[in-house]
């Protein structure tokens, strides 16, 4: 436990040592961004009890959040067609580098850090070639851009590191151009993927869902300690179809769509906002803010249980050893060690929830 | 007491569903059914007139394109359903179109004289960026284009075109009445509209899209940044039709917002001021291309009718939204 002295201490160290561990900023255990009542956007930092333990102002909506592994940073990226992405220093709140994208690319959104903390990847758009692209920074450069490779795919959204070291990255596939807003343009030929990536850019692995399905767009994903896969999509097709929205994936196996009832699809309106997977890979919890749901599925192997939670906005979702924690566009954190809700009204959390 | 409320419950549920239903209804009868029909008989009225001439610049053929493209863009909301079977919707209108696909394959279209448009089955399987609209602006109004190739072969593609378009817009037309109609009409009890909320709530996600992508679109493409404005990415600009567009689709989504809305003393009244503020926006414009978004002048009357489009949808949002009672969260608005 940290004690208040040795937390001021790192405070004041802060602006000389950036080189601050999480336990300097109180040890949250995740991070999201909110936007205020007052139409500010923040990142917060949250306990594992859902509480609140710091916020730092952001300069625009931020989407989602990476946490470096070890060191109290955060990126808090710009929502898509965002052209920056901020480096926090999330002890003093300082910004420490701001990453711009380059001529012809914007972020996605998303970014994940290599297992020894060194190197930042981000999801970005190629727009003129209409392909996806994976940005490199070095954190030990001051977060310089030092290269980047093909993400696989088109429209690649969420992105993580397998506990191999590689990344795993969701090709939504969906055609954008920052000159035509968020129209999306190839929605009779889009084509999702999973890929799987070495951190140098060769392509590990490729998972195509049934082509009748062309129109799901993989879009968010997180990973258990055994490398597990959890995808969750975005149906782009007639809404009249009910089809799944949840699969499952080990690298070098067959991807298993989640084997839920139609009607519990239907409940989530061909949409799920964020997924989350427990480490053991056994319990996967998918967020859908359009149905105001969390769908959770105990998996052995194949789905033995699955539980509906019903949340108004329910989006941000992830598991740590607290088990289970989700916010809303409403203000709550619910779950984690916290036995009621934390409930905060000015704070409507925006689409994720980042375990540290 | 707790008897009364149930009571009182039970007899103001039904009659709740039933008004969603009765809305529903009118909303179908008068604004969703008249403007496919306009569609499918605008389209089928160019295709004859194209089967007749070859002139490309022919009056009658130019007049009824306007006619049908007008159509099209006073139902470019109501995209579910019919719309979305097939990718009719994007067939009959590709754009944006940012990294030029049209233009691409319709040169390499024309300049191989390929044989895809000798038969409407075949040209139907084409690619959707040489279909609809936008496609045959090009054929009619594009200098370059109208350079390329034999002029034989120029009017079997506008023929082809024509009758491709209005083989789908017959198609949405056929599958609005009576499926679609009666499937919207029987909500709560079909799998597609689970309760009655929801055929109104897709009727409101139009009307709300439609603003929306008018606002982004059709007028943000153009004016770009004040330091970087792109009047050349103006929709239709070659036919001259980027305000009549922005007009037209305006019109289109507050007329369904006003239906939806119906018998509501307040909305209307507010509806009529917002109204007022966009035309008069409007009037003040005077290039149809947007042609004047460069010179910071006359770009601040453009931003004023994306001002005036802004607050039409930020009112139905909080609006007509709240009243229909279909409001939606931060996140399920807005997902990523």
């Amino acid at each position: 436990m940290t004690s208040r002295r040795g937390f001021l201490a790192g405070l004041a160290a802060a602006g000389l040592a950036p080189r601050t561990t999480w336990a300097s900023a109180g040890a949250p255990a995740l991070l999201a961004a909110a936007r205020t009542d007052t139409g500010a956007y923040v990142l917060c930092g949250l306990s594992a009890a859902g509480e609140v333990l710091f916020d730092i102002p952001l300069p625009d909506r931020g989407h989602a959040a990476a946490a470096h592994p070890h060191r109290a940073e955060a990126v808090a990226f710009a929502r898509r067609p965002g052209r920056f992405a901020v480096i926090l220093n999330c002890v003093n709140g300082a910004v420490l580098a701001t990453l711009d994208a380059p001529n012809g690319r914007h972020f996605y959104g998303h970014g994940s850090f290599s297992q020894d903390g060194r190197y930042l990847f981000t999801t970005e758009n190629d727009y003129e070639a209409g392909q996806g692209v994976i940005g490199v920074w070095d954190s030990a450069k001051d977060y310089r851009r030092v290269g980047e490779f093909g993400s696989g795919g088109v429209g690649p959204h969420e992105i993580k590191t397998l506990p191999s070291g590689d990344l795993v990255v969701a090709n939504g596939g969906i055609e954008t151009h920052p000159d035509a807003g968020r129209a999306k343009l190839n929605i009779p030929t889009m084509q999702s993927n999973l890929s799987y990536l070495s951190t140098q850019g060769s392509v590990i692995e490729t998972v195509r869902l049934d082509p009748a399905l062309h129109k799901n767009s993989i879009r968010h994903l997180d990973v258990s300690d055994d490398g597990l896969v959890a995808a969750g999509m975005q149906w782009q097709g007639d809404k009249g179809q009910v089809v799944p929205l949840i699969f499952t994936h080990k690298q070098g196996k067959a991807a298993g769509v989640l084997d839920l009832a139609p009607a519990l699809y239907r409940r989530m309106n061909g949409y799920v906002g964020s997924i989350g997977i427990d480490h053991t890979g056994r319990q996967i919890a998918a967020t859908s803010p359009r149905g105001g749901l969390v769908l959770t599925a105990e998996l052995r192997g194949r789905v033995q249980d699955t539980s509906i939670d019903v949340y108004p906005d329910v989006c941000g979702v992830a598991f740590g050893p607290f088990g289970r924690m989700v916010t809303t566009g409403a203000g709550q954190v619910i779950g984690g060690l916290a036995s009621t809700p934390n409930i905060y009204p000015k704070l409507h959390w925006d689409n994720h929830l980042v375990r540290i | 007491m707790k008897k009364i409320c149930t009571l009182i419950i039970a007899l103001i549920l039904p009659v709740s569903a039933s008004a969603d239903s009765a809305l529903v209804d009118r909303v179908i009868s008068n604004h969703v059914i008249p403007r496919f029909r306009t569609l499918a008989q605008t389209t089928a009225q160019l295709a004859e007139t194209a089967a007749q001439t070859c002139d490309l610049d022919n009056g009658q053929v130019v007049s009824d394109y306007h006619a049908a493209f007008d159509a099209w863009v006073s139902v470019s909301h109501l995209r579910f359903g019919p719309t979305e079977v097939d990718d009719r919707a994007f067939a009959l209108a590709f754009w944006p179109d940012p990294r030029s696909k049209t233009t691409k394959a319709l040169h390499q279209m024309i300049s191989s004289e390929d044989p895809v448009i000798q038969l409407p089955e075949n040209y139907a399987q084409a690619s959707i960026a040489v279909r609809g609209f936008y496609a045959m602006e090009y054929v009619l109004f594009d200098e370059p284009t109208r350079a390329l190739g034999h002029p034989d072969y120029q009017c079997a593609l506008f023929q082809a075109m024509t009758k491709d378009t209005a083989m789908l817009s017959q198609a949405i037309l056929d599958d609005w009445q009576p499926d679609y109609a009666a499937l919207m009409l029987s909500a709560g009890q079909n799998e597609r509209y689970q309760t009655d909320k929801e055929a109104v709530q897709e009727l409101f996600k139009a009307a709300l899209t439609g603003f929306q992508f008018t606002k982004d679109t059709r007028i943000g493409r153009p004016l770009g940044t004040f330091d970087k404005p792109r009047p050349k990415r103006a929709e239709a600009r070659r036919s001259g039709r980027s305000l009549r567009n922005v007009v037209l689709a305006t019109d289109a989504s507050l007329d369904l917002a006003r239906q939806l809305g119906q018998g509501e003393d307040a909305l209307q009244s507010r509806y009529d001021e917002l109204e007022h503020y966009f035309t008069t926006a409007v009037a003040k414009l005077e290039s149809p291309v947007f042609a004047g978004v460069s010179d910071p002048q006359s770009r601040v009357k453009v931003e004023v009718v994306q001002q005036a489009v802004d607050r039409l949808l930020e009112y139905t949002l909080g609006g007509l939204g709240p009243h229909l009672g279909v409001a939606e969260g931060f996140n399920a608005l807005d997902g990523d």
